[in-house]
């Protein structure tokens, strides 16, 4: 085995400059490449983090409006409800009220009729017992007499329940 | 080399083969390689990478990995280009032995080819593991100063022989190891080529492809161990 110093000092040598040259061309940007890449990498799962934390709030938000919108149509709907249910019942008393008037006045109208066909009958009774009456006695009577005697009839007869 | 001499002078030659030159010649070629493939790899790279970027993205983030596993996220920053150029620079000589233009070393072929594995020289792996040896207590006298020498006296300062002998044995048994495995692969690979050309020497040739790369990185690995022995923060 010759062992050769020429050859080991040129190797020497030769490893350092080859150490140097693939540092600079090799090591240092492919490293700093590396670095950026796990870097981006970081940057872009702390972005994809952040827009799902985003879209996690804006979801949220987005329920609650839509909890919101839900309750406040319920408390329309429940107004409305109860608006309906107090027009109802509105409509109902006056319908009675205006029905009960009616009832009134018709009771009125037809007490009123009453006294009235009553008291016409009564003119009428007298008049044809007059008639009667004088037909009975044989003689005419005047129109005064009549109108006379009817009038005292009429008061006699008109205290009496009819 | 063992026979190299004798094949050299039986070839007319001994211009190349006295001192070793072709070993010389395949290594600039192994680092014009390299340079090379820094180069193409390194042009216009792309964060999302493809081709022969990811190839030597895969191999330089494979290894400064592990790295870091072993000398942790401070230290592997300063150590990694000297660690990834002993693995890039042994795995390259190592394989260029496998191309069949690059000549082997054996009885009869020993003076065909002027490109020999620059590794299969005791030589060349020696300036390796000096390189090793020096880097290693460089290192450790920059991060410990003068204190760095102590650890030469432990654990007992009557230690102190033992710990020297272990210092010289580590660059020797890698410069040994290296050049043995591949020297070695050569000489067979050589001597069946010499007896059969055909066939015969593919599956040693297959066996070459692992031992060189295991050879590659066990010579990093151990440079990496005694780096991080030496630079270690113990006490």
């Amino acid at each position: 085995m010759d062992f050769n110093i020429k050859l080991m000092a040129w190797s020497f040598v030769n490893f350092l400059a080859l150490l140097y040259i693939l540092n600079k061309l090799l090591y240092k940007p492919m490293l700093q490449m590396l670095d950026d890449r796990k870097r981006t990498i970081a940057e872009s799962f702390q972005q994809a983090e952040s827009a799902r934390q985003e879209a996690d709030r804006i979801k949220g938000q987005y329920q609650g409006q839509l909890a919101e919108a839900k309750k406040e149509a319920q408390e329309i709907i429940e107004r409305a409800t109860k608006m309906g249910e107090e027009m109802r019942e509105d409509i109902v008393k006056n319908a009675k009220v205006e029905a009960d008037r009616a009832i009134k006045q018709a009771h009125t109208e037809i007490t009123r009729e009453k006294n009235q066909a009553v008291a016409a009958l009564r003119q009428e009774v007298a008049t044809l017992a007059v008639l009667a009456a004088g037909k009975v006695v044989g003689k005419s009577i005047s129109v005064q007499d009549h109108e006379k005697m009817v009038k005292e009839f009429v008061d006699e007869v008109g205290d009496l329940p009819c | 080399m063992f026979g190299s001499a004798e094949a050299a002078q039986a070839h007319g030659g001994g211009l190349i083969s006295d001192w070793g030159g072709m070993y010389l010649t395949t290594a600039w070629g192994v680092m014009a390689l390299l340079v090379l493939i820094a180069v193409l790899a390194t042009r216009n790279m792309q964060k999302v990478p493809s081709g022969l970027q990811n190839v030597v993205e895969f191999l330089i983030e494979g290894m400064y990995n592990f790295l870091e596993g072993m000398l942790g996220p401070e230290r592997v920053k300063k150590y990694f280009p000297l660690l990834m150029t002993f693995f890039l620079f042994i795995l390259a000589s190592n394989y260029i032995g496998l191309l069949p233009w690059v000549g082997h070393e054996g009885p009869e072929a020993g003076g065909i080819g002027k490109y020999i594995p620059p590794t299969a020289n005791l030589s060349v792996t020696a300036a390796l593991a000096i390189i090793v040896f020096m880097s290693n207590h460089i290192f450790g006298l920059l991060t410990h100063g003068l204190g760095y020498f102590k650890h030469f006296f432990s654990p007992m300062w009557w230690m102190l022989p033992l710990n020297l002998i272990e210092e010289v044995v580590r660059p020797v048994s890698l410069a040994m190891r290296l050049y043995g495995n591949i020297f070695g692969h050569e000489l067979v690979v050589g001597s069946l080529l010499a007896m059969v050309p055909y066939f015969v020497p593919v599956p040693i040739q297959l066996l070459g492809v692992l031992t060189g790369a295991i050879q590659a990185f066990v010579f990093t690995l151990l440079a990496t161990t005694y780096i991080a022995g030496a630079t270690e923060k113990h006490h």
